[in-house]
């Protein structure tokens, strides 16, 4: 903005005589330049309305998780798996790369949580989109759709569909959802033999003492990577959407994302994170972009 | 204007006062005369000349006069981008490839019916109709595709997408026509339909569900993420033009107050015409200019908000509820996934219309009914919060009256189709699946009828919608036609009347 008309007062310096005129045309001089300050300010403060965005970023906070094998798993201080794959994929895309990622194990119950208040930028975490959640949480993706399936011993032919589970042994981990799909959803009686994490289940598995162990493909498969005595029946029947969790309101950075996952699938490099991580484990892998939820 | 009638009362300051100026003749050549008139601009004396410091003060009007018709201009070539994004470029895109994914659906909900309903060929709507629906289908999808490519324009992430569906749509066709020589071959009688029928089917279907739906919804979503990125951006540029308006139309105004206050000193003058219809002129331009702004600003607001918002929501919200009702059918048609498709059902119903269960309460179907049909039941426009998913959306947006109201006949009607749905599978759960597929295609009940007169609500909120967005466009466009020239324009024509107004005062000097 042209503010000031500065030469117009100094002029009258040497002429004493004008010097009502010079104070008053100082005066319009200082009136035009605190109206434009305003202008100014409000010109300056657009660009910053996105504060809590993961766009723009310099470095990025990622919650992964960091006990499950294929998908998070923390081996030696480094977190590996699909999820970290994607992760690291995503903010490469969104200008961070891998060197100034940090991955901090997010256990499923703090997840809002940590998106909330910030502890985590984002959460890759097999973190599914649910109508609740979507009330707290900005929702990119789903960057994979993981079905609920069951992993068996390979011996073990009596299973073959979820209705084969009744009166069976599964493992019922704590806090996990996916037994109560088979006994309570379905009305299956499946005797559930509670355990507190998912690897728990394994060793049961393979010795015996539970029939079978049902919860997300992407997760069974992740197990039974470099297990052959133990199949997946490849008899899914739910949908489990993960998405990439951000903090609400943050549609700017989620439909980013959108379009980094529409790439991600198109470029290969989806197939090729999957296929790492789960070939020859029986899961049926799904290689073309999921349909998004849309960012609310 | 008028003649001078006095000498300057200042007459000996002019050439007296500045001794040390160089004057024009010691210039010898053009180049050194040029460089010394630039030292005599840089050394500001020619500032303590009365001519002087009204040329100056000339240059300045006239350059804040030009300011204020560049931010007005500005902020209008906003309002135009925002309103050529969100109502003629993705605001289209957005109904393009919503059409398409509609197609798409359509066409395996056909084969499904088709199917499902094998010799028995008057079932439902019957075979003919739904082979007809079907080549429908498959010439809308085409027509959508093809739109979706244009207007894809120069986005290869999008045209790559959209080539894809075409690529996929041709396999689908193809698995399709097997299917349908296996299911003549067959003519098996309705709901026992043989197994290499069902598998050749399956493939078709997933790919449709796992490749091309998601696909043509994928554009749609983007399409929508365009209109809202554009709106935020172009909506806050146009509001804070609205300021720079205003600051440089204070600026121009002070300006010739000021300056017209100085002259009348300084020529004991009282008003000057030319300054005075300048002065006048600028407020003009100011208040119209801000006028107009907040006026776009708003059509903005009401395009998104009250329109293409919900035109979006009511656009996902029918082309799911397709995809559930056909999930009804491959139900029946696959009793080996039966579990997956009735999931299947459970999760786009939920994304319809959404009611946390207690927590003892296990989260399926039979849940499901009963939390749903009370809260589309019981709705009442005031309470904005009793349901989530998109018919939950919606309600929020909604304004009481009209809206509303046409909400309210959404939500009855979904609870019927919902009924329906529950009435189906107690029929297959208690081992009558003929008496379920009668049931599904109609015979004897009013299934198809009730879920048609679902989606005509559905059509019908969301028309409301859209022509709150048509009028806004049509009227931002409006607002906007012609306001390409009126800023410089005027502009010219104050700076016009400020040279105007000064002219005389400065023949006074003999100089102009």
């Amino acid at each position: 903005m042209p503010s000031t008309p500065q030469g117009v007062p100094a002029g009258t310096r040497r002429s004493p005589g004008h010097r009502p005129r010079t104070r008053r045309l100082r005066a319009a001089s200082v009136v035009l330049a605190m109206a434009c300050a305003p202008a100014a300010l409000a010109g300056c403060s657009l660009g910053s309305s996105d504060q809590h965005s993961i766009l723009h970023r310099h470095s990025l906070v990622i919650g992964v998780k960091g006990d499950q094998p294929g998908l998070g798993l923390l081996v030696n201080g480094h977190y590996q798996g699909f999820d970290v794959d994607v992760a690291t994929y995503v903010a490469t895309r969104l200008g961070v790369p891998a060197s100034r990622i940090t991955f901090r194990t997010t256990p499923s119950s703090v997840r809002e949580k940590a998106i909330e208040d910030g502890t985590v930028d984002m959460v890759v975490a097999t973190y599914s989109i649910t109508p609740a959640r979507k009330t707290q949480v900005t929702f990119a993706g789903p960057y994979y759709v993981a079905h609920q399936d069951t992993l068996v011993r390979t011996s073990d032919r009596s299973i073959t569909s979820v209705h084969d589970l009744a009166r069976k042994k599964i493992c019922a981990v704590k806090g996990s959802n996916s037994w109560r799909r088979i006994t309570d959803e379905r009305s299956i009686p499946a005797v559930p033999v509670d355990v507190a994490t998912y690897s728990d289940c394994m060793p049961l598995l393979m010795n015996g003492r539970i029939d079978a162990f049902s919860t997300d493909d992407l997760i069974l498969a992740g197990f039974a990577a470099g297990h052959p005595d133990v199949h997946l029946i490849g008899a899914p029947f739910t949908d489990e959407k993960y998405g990439i969790g951000m903090r609400k309101g943050d549609l700017a950075g989620c439909e980013a994302v959108n379009r980094i996952l529409t790439g991600m699938y198109q470029d290969g490099s989806a197939g090729r994170f999957l296929d790492h991580w789960f070939a020859d484990t029986g899961a049926k892998l799904t290689t073309s972009v999921p349909q998004f939820e849309g960012c609310s | 204007m008028t003649t001078p009638t006095r000498q300057p009362d200042v007459p000996a300051e002019q050439p007296a006062a500045t001794p040390g100026t160089p004057p024009a003749k010691s210039a010898g050549r053009p180049l050194e005369r040029q460089r010394g008139r630039l030292a005599t601009l840089v050394r500001g004396r020619w500032l303590k000349t009365v001519p002087g410091r009204i040329r100056g003060w000339t240059a300045l009007a006239v350059v804040t006069v030009a300011a204020l018709a560049l931010a007005l201009m500005l902020g209008l070539q906003n309002a135009r981008q925002g309103v050529q994004t969100i109502g003629h470029d993705a605001g289209p895109q957005v109904v393009a490839t919503g059409n398409l994914y509609f197609a798409l659906s359509d066409m395996d909900a056909q084969v499904a019916d088709i199917l499902l309903i094998g010799r028995d060929q008057t079932l439902g709507i019957g075979r003919t109709e739904s082979l007809r629906r079907y080549d429908q289908a498959r010439s809308d999808a085409s027509r959508a595709a093809i739109q979706a490519a244009q207007l894809a324009g120069k986005d290869t992430d999008r045209q790559r997408t959209v080539q894809e569906v075409i690529d996929g749509l041709g396999e689908y066709q193809r698995l399709v026509g097997q299917a349908l020589v296996l299911n003549d071959q067959s003519a098996h009688p309705a709901g026992e339909v043989p197994g290499p029928v069902v598998g050749t089917y399956r493939q078709a279907s997933d790919l449709m569900k796992l490749e091309l739906l998601p696909k043509a919804y994928n554009l749609t979503l983007d399409s929508g993420a365009t209109v809202r990125q554009s709106y935020q951006e172009k909506r806050t540029s146009v509001l804070a033009a609205r300021y720079w308006v205003l600051a440089a139309g204070g600026g121009a105004l002070l300006v010739l107050v000021f300056g017209q206050l100085a002259i009348t000193r300084e020529f004991r003058r009282l008003l000057n015409p030319g300054l005075v219809l300048a002065t006048v002129g600028t407020i003009l331009l100011v208040a119209v200019g801000v006028g107009v702004l907040n006026a776009q600003a708003g059509h903005l607001l009401r395009a998104k908000r009250d329109g293409f918002d919900s035109v979006l929501t009511m656009s996902r919200a029918r082309a799911i509820s397709h995809s559930a009702f056909a999930d009804e059918s491959r139900f029946l048609l696959d009793p080996g996934r039966a579990d997956t498709y009735e999931q299947n059902y459970l999760d786009k119903a939920s994304a319809i219309l959404y009611v946390e269960p207690p927590k003892d309460k296990p989260a399926n179907l039979a849940t499901y009914y009963a939390l749903a049909v009370k809260a589309a039941t019981t709705y009442r426009p005031d309470d904005r919060s009793a349901f989530l998913g998109l018919l939950g959306d919606e309600a929020r947006q909604v304004r009481e009256g009209k809206e509303s109201d046409a909400l309210a006949s959404v939500l009855r009607a979904y609870a019927t189709v919902l009924s329906n749905d529950q009435r189906m599978r107690a029929l297959v759960a208690s081992g009558d699946r003929r008496g379920a597929i009668d049931f599904r295609m109609g015979r004897g009940s009013s299934a198809i009828r009730d879920f048609d007169a679902y989606d005509a609500a559905l059509r019908s909120l969301a028309a409301t919608h859209s022509a709150a967005f048509d009028r806004a466009i049509h009227q931002a466009d409006g607002g906007l036609s012609g306001w390409k020239v009126v800023p410089p324009v005027a502009a010219v024509v104050i700076a016009a009347l400020v040279l105007v107004g000064v002219r005389p005062r400065l023949a006074e000097f003999g100089r102009i």
